[in-house]
């Protein structure tokens, strides 16, 4: 299924430049309801008070880390199914095995292209 | 001669003697003597090393300060950048829909197919332009990258920072070396520096292993 161009999507990041970058490239790939959080527990608050269709997060973030933010979204029965991408400069081959146990969607290797993220969205929505 | 031979043996032997008597006693001064001047070099040298010591512990606070309006300037040098490509992207996306309305017109019109064609072509170039604007937002993550590492510094230089004010207290200088072998978080953030650059993946190896987990 193609990814829906109106669906919410929740972009989590710590840095306010990261968030900018995602949410350019998400509107340029024509997508333009985006939201955004400053870290996981933010993230978690805001995908239980709406409806959200994904959620683009970094790894290493103050407060809760993305990899707590996934496995919570992932235990939560009306969340676990809304796809994670991780687009994240932790590039160790343990903290990808990490994201794939705790059920990531697919995984952004910083610094990325914007031809990258969309090949990931088109995977995940395929 | 004989009789003042036998008294010279004599009074060797004797001479002998006591300085087999005295000879511990000027080794022991002799060490004493050494051990003193090598007391007083080594707290004249301590005496000189507290100093910088002290100095280190006194400028590292301002390493870090140093180090986060280093970041600051960055994420504010970025966002300035951001603003402007947005900003031209915004106007692509007019002359874009301008361009596409004034070629449904001309065509309409059944002008010059030539005219229309450059309008077309305009279009395409502006099209291209889009493209290397969104490549110059996607190189600005350099800032965040930039950020994550200035963070970990920030964090080890208080650490040694925290150590070395430990040493001038409470263990003074001689203790040096024992922040070399601490295996705080400091010395642990300095290992994930070091591993970051040799063992890093980029994208190309980030999707073999994830098509072994069945992401194709």
């Amino acid at each position: 299924m193609p990814a829906d161009p109106n669906m919410k999507i929740l972009v989590v990041d710590d840095m306010s430049t990261m968030r900018r970058i995602v949410k350019n490239i998400l509107k340029q790939l024509g997508f333009n309801n985006l939201e955004e959080a400053e870290n996981g527990q933010d993230a978690l608050t805001k995908l239980k008070a709406d409806t959200y269709g994904f959620v683009v997060s970094d790894w290493n973030m103050p407060v809760m880390m993305g990899i707590d933010m996934l496995r919570a979204i992932r235990a939560d029965e009306k969340l676990k199914k809304i796809p994670v991408l991780m687009v994240t400069a932790e590039a160790q081959k343990e903290n990808l095995m990490e994201a794939v146990q705790a059920g990531v969607s697919n995984y952004v290797v910083k610094p990325f292209t914007a031809e990258t993220m969309q090949e990931k969205i088109n995977k995940i929505f395929k | 001669m004989a009789q003042p031979q036998a008294a010279a043996k004599q009074q060797s032997a004797v001479n002998d003697d006591e300085q087999v008597e005295k000879a511990p006693d000027t080794k022991l001064y002799e060490e004493l003597g050494e051990l003193a001047r090598f007391i007083d070099t080594t707290m004249k040298t301590l005496s000189e090393f507290s100093a910088p010591v002290n100095a280190s512990t006194e400028q590292l606070p301002q390493a870090q300060t140093h180090l986060l309006n280093l970041k600051t300037q960055t994420e504010q040098g970025t966002h300035r950048v951001m603003l402007e490509v947005e900003a031209i992207q915004d106007n692509h996306a007019q002359i874009s829909k301008m361009l596409k309305e004034m070629t449904q017109t001309l065509q309409q019109a059944k002008v010059s197919p030539a005219l229309i064609q450059q309008m077309q072509t305009l279009g395409q170039t502006l099209g291209q332009d889009d493209k290397r604007l969104l490549d110059i937002m996607t190189a600005l993550s350099f800032q965040d990258l930039v950020a994550q590492s200035v963070n970990k510094l920030v964090t080890i230089l208080d650490e040694v920072e925290h150590k070395l004010l430990q040493l001038v207290v409470v263990f003074g200088p001689y203790q040096k070396q024992a922040a070399k072998t601490d295996q705080g978080k400091a010395s642990e953030m300095l290992k994930q520096l070091e591993a970051t650059k040799n063992t890093s993946m980029d994208q190309d190896l980030a999707d073999e292993i994830l098509k072994q987990f069945g992401f194709n």
